[in-house]
């Protein structure tokens, strides 16, 4: 017998064809018992799912700019809560053993259901059980079902309703104004406090930015730093001799200054006031004697054949810098008489002494004012205003100068919002120290157009956008 | 023809039914003889019948005076049985429990060695002050009280049924005393606390004693009649979630489960299975003295401190803070549902 009972883990449910024809009148109370009690179930189940569905509607509708979307997903989690709440109560259903083992409890009947269900499927019930059984059914009329377990809305009602009401009342808010969350968000953003901890951020972020781009720049620009073997390496006590080890590649430190466009030390300034192209040129000219003499005037103990090598390595390096430069400065010139040729063409009729516009004013600071037509020409784009405005910025940019006399920095490209006149660059900040394996040609990086204090943090992106948009435009 | 009597008879044993309506009668009427000797210890009363019908044995602790013994031979007048006593002291030895073979005069002048029984051989033993005799002669009742025999020499004397041990022990005088071992502890069904008497009920106790001659007890029932009684206790029946509940609660004894937290903490050696039989079957009369014929979830509860708290050995620590058997019982049974 208790094999028998033990194979219905639960006890023996409503289905189970095994109860004694006596416990149906018990069997009746225990059904509508159950009914009540999934019901019940369900109900919170379900309620239990609308709280997350209320909650859900209203974080979309403070963050969501759409609200279709929602509501509709919204009813569709609500009709698959309902199904699942009533599947998933249905799956685990109690039996007629655990309903009257409830019913025990509810009614204080001391365990005599449960104990007369549980027996109500022994074929052969011995005297006690047939008692404990009568005496089990004489209590049923004694019950009241629908009193001991009343269908009501579960404790949690309260706090849906309460997020009903929140839900709704932010549906409402949202027909006329924006997400309050993404409202709250981007006034929060504007505020001074806001600003005053991410402004460092932003600037040092950006600051990073243009030292990694002027990295990747050097980088490519300088392939000729590769050590082969044979080469005279220097070693790390080299660094520390005086002058008389590094005149030669001082030399070479200058004609690499020279190729960046410093008139002042390239010592041949009428050449470079010539425009890009020819100062090119010219200096594509002066690293090959300038190396050529490094190697005269190098170590004395080394081979020809090392001095020959390492003078077309020389060569080489300075060539492609010079290459590289070259493109530079053809890119931001062409650039620079795009715009100005813009400018000329919206000011036309217009007062030809006023400036044209702040790029034409600040490449003409240093001459007064200038002509725009005469900026705008083809033939005019190396003209002595557009020369003398590149000069004055690259002073800016290379400000401070090496104090061994050895041009160890490279200018960046220049683009339109870098020269726009409430640009000031600060020679101090944005300087990176490039390590390469060749120590006697340390590059240095400086990086300008992130250090415009006047302008906004928040603000500076956009502005660089727009020039960059406008140069885009001008291509 | 009642339905149940109707159902008895389609199931050819008509008279367990009625022998249970005829038990719980029965033990009303020994609970009234034993009201006119004892004032109040409703609990005890009760514990002591519950045992006499479960079959086991009844350890009885409180101090001195509070009516133990009176207790004992009130029950054994009521339920005409036989009975004697046996003052436990250290210089008691078992044959002094037992008995002892000695030198018969028999027939033609011939000495025959004859068994002289002891005073177990009863059908209610009271074993007063049973911790003042020594552990040996305390063993001498773990055979008598398990196997209902005892052995001298090599043969075995059955003792007669219903045989049933009352011991008593004082808890506060502890000098001079040898606990019950573990082993013994472990066969006395119930050990139930005597409390000392309200002021209703030592009223009551000075107008009996003091004034006039105290109440005759009658006899009302009779030792095959209590066998029978033991019989129909085991067929009543238990409900698999009851016997689950009685399950966990020996379980939630033991420190050997990582979930029992307390009993890790404070318990050395849990409830044997004994305590679990004992709780099924302290239900079964419990629920067939209240007119019930099936155990219930507080059946259980109510018998769980006196079947249990002698089982269970407290370590250091729930000594250290103050704990007792009662407190940590009463804790497990909150907990577990």
């Amino acid at each position: 017998m208790r094999a028998d009972l033990k194979a219905t883990s639960q006890g023996p449910d409503f289905g189970n064809a095994g109860f004694s024809s006596e416990l149906h009148g018990l069997l009746d109370v225990l059904l509508s018992v159950r009914k009540r009690i999934l019901a019940n179930t369900v109900l919170r189940r379900w309620m239990k799912s609308w709280t997350w569905i209320l909650a859900g509607l209203i974080v979309a509708a403070s963050i969501s700019p759409k609200l279709a979307w929602v509501v509709i997903l919204a009813a569709i989690l609500a009709g698959i809560g309902v199904a699942f709440a009533m599947a998933w109560t249905w799956r685990a259903r109690p039996s007629a053993y655990e309903i009257a083992s409830r019913v025990d409890s509810a009614a204080g009947l001391r365990d005599r259901l449960s104990t007369a269900v549980h027996f109500g499927v022994v074929e052969q019930p011995d005297a006690m059980m047939l008692r404990q059984r009568q005496d089990a059914l004489s209590r049923v009329p004694q019950l009241n079902a629908t009193g001991l377990f009343p269908i009501q809305f579960p404790a949690s009602a309260t706090r849906i309703l309460a997020l009903a009401v929140v839900a709704s009342g932010l549906f409402a808010y949202r027909v006329y104004h924006k997400p309050p969350i993404i409202a709250l968000l981007q006034s929060t953003a504007r505020s001074q406090l806001v600003q005053s901890i991410l402004s460092p951020i932003t600037n040092a972020m950006e600051k990073d930015l243009q030292r990694t781009v002027a990295l990747v720049n050097t980088e490519l620009e300088t392939p000729a730093d590769e050590v082969h073997p044979g080469d005279d390496v220097p070693v790390a006590d080299d660094l520390w001799q005086p002058e008389k080890d590094k005149g030669s590649k001082a030399d070479a430190k200058d004609a690499m200054d020279a190729n960046f466009g410093d008139p002042d030390k390239s010592g041949n300034p009428d050449q470079n006031k010539q425009g890009d192209m020819k100062s090119g040129d010219q200096q594509q000219g002066d690293p090959q004697q300038s190396q050529d003499g490094n190697g005269n005037e190098g170590k004395p103990g080394d081979s020809q054949q090392k001095e020959s090598q390492n003078g077309s390595e020389s060569k080489s390096l300075s060539q492609s810098l010079k290459q590289a430069l070259k493109d530079m400065m053809s890119k931001s010139k062409s650039d620079q008489a795009k715009q100005q040729a813009d400018a000329q063409k919206s000011q036309q009729g217009g007062d030809s002494h006023q400036p044209p516009n702040a790029d034409s004013n600040k490449k003409s600071d240093s001459q007064g004012s200038s002509d725009a037509q005469q900026k705008a020409s083809p033939n005019s784009a190396s003209g002595a205003g557009t020369q003398q405005g590149s000069k004055d910025l690259k002073k800016d940019q290379v400000s401070s100068p090496d104090p061994k006399g050895t041009p160890d920095r490279i200018g960046l490209e220049a683009t339109g919002f870098k020269e726009q006149t409430r640009v000031r660059v600060d020679p101090g900040t944005g300087t990176a120290k490039l390590a390469v394996r060749d120590v006697t040609t340390q590059g240095m990086v400086v990086t300008n157009g992130a250090e415009q204090e006047n302008i906004p943090a928040r603000y500076r992106l956009y502005v660089q956008h727009y020039f960059e948009h406008a140069n885009s435009d001008q291509k | 023809m009642t339905g149940s009597a109707q159902m008895e008879g389609q199931t050819g044993n008509p008279s367990l039914g009625q022998q249970a309506e005829l038990l719980a009668k029965k033990m009303q009427e020994v609970r009234s003889e034993i009201s006119k000797a004892i004032v109040g210890q409703t609990e005890v009363v009760d514990g002591v019948l519950n045992a006499l019908l479960a079959g086991g044995h009844v350890l009885l602790e409180g101090a001195p005076g509070l009516g133990k013994t009176m207790l004992v031979r009130t029950l054994a007048q009521a339920v005409a049985l036989k009975y004697s006593r046996i003052q436990f002291t250290p210089d008691l030895m078992p044959a002094d429990v037992i008995g002892t073979s000695m030198v018969q005069e028999g027939g033609e002048g011939k000495h025959l060695l004859g068994f002289q029984p002891g005073p177990i051989f009863t059908n209610l033993l009271l074993a007063d002050e049973i911790n003042r005799a020594t552990p040996k002669t305390q063993s001498a009742l773990l055979e008598a009280m398990q196997e209902k025999q005892v052995t001298v020499g090599h043969t075995s004397h059955q003792l007669e049924e219903p045989f049933f041990v009352m011991a008593t022990q004082n808890p506060l005088e502890m000098e001079g005393t040898y606990p019950l071992p573990e082993a013994q502890l472990d066969r006395f069904l119930f050990k139930l606390r005597v409390p000392f008497p309200g002021r209703e009920d030592l009223h009551e106790i000075l107008d009996r004693t003091t004034a006039g001659a105290g109440q005759q007890v009658a006899s009302v029932i009779h030792g095959p009649e209590i066998l029978e009684m033991r019989r129909v206790v085991r067929t009543v029946p238990i409900a698999p979630h009851v016997q689950e509940y009685v399950v966990k609660l020996v379980l939630a004894t033991h420190s050997e489960g990582r979930e029992n937290l307390l009993a890790n903490k404070y318990i050395r050696y849990g409830s044997s299975p004994r305590g679990a039989q004992t709780l099924i079957l302290g239900g079964k009369v419990r629920a067939l003295l209240e007119g019930r014929f099936n155990v219930s979830m507080e059946d259980i509860r109510a018998l769980l401190l006196p079947s249990l708290r002698h089982r269970i050995i407290l370590n250091f620590e729930a000594q250290a803070d103050g704990r007792t058997t009662d407190d940590l019982l009463d804790e497990i049974a909150g907990k577990i549902k």
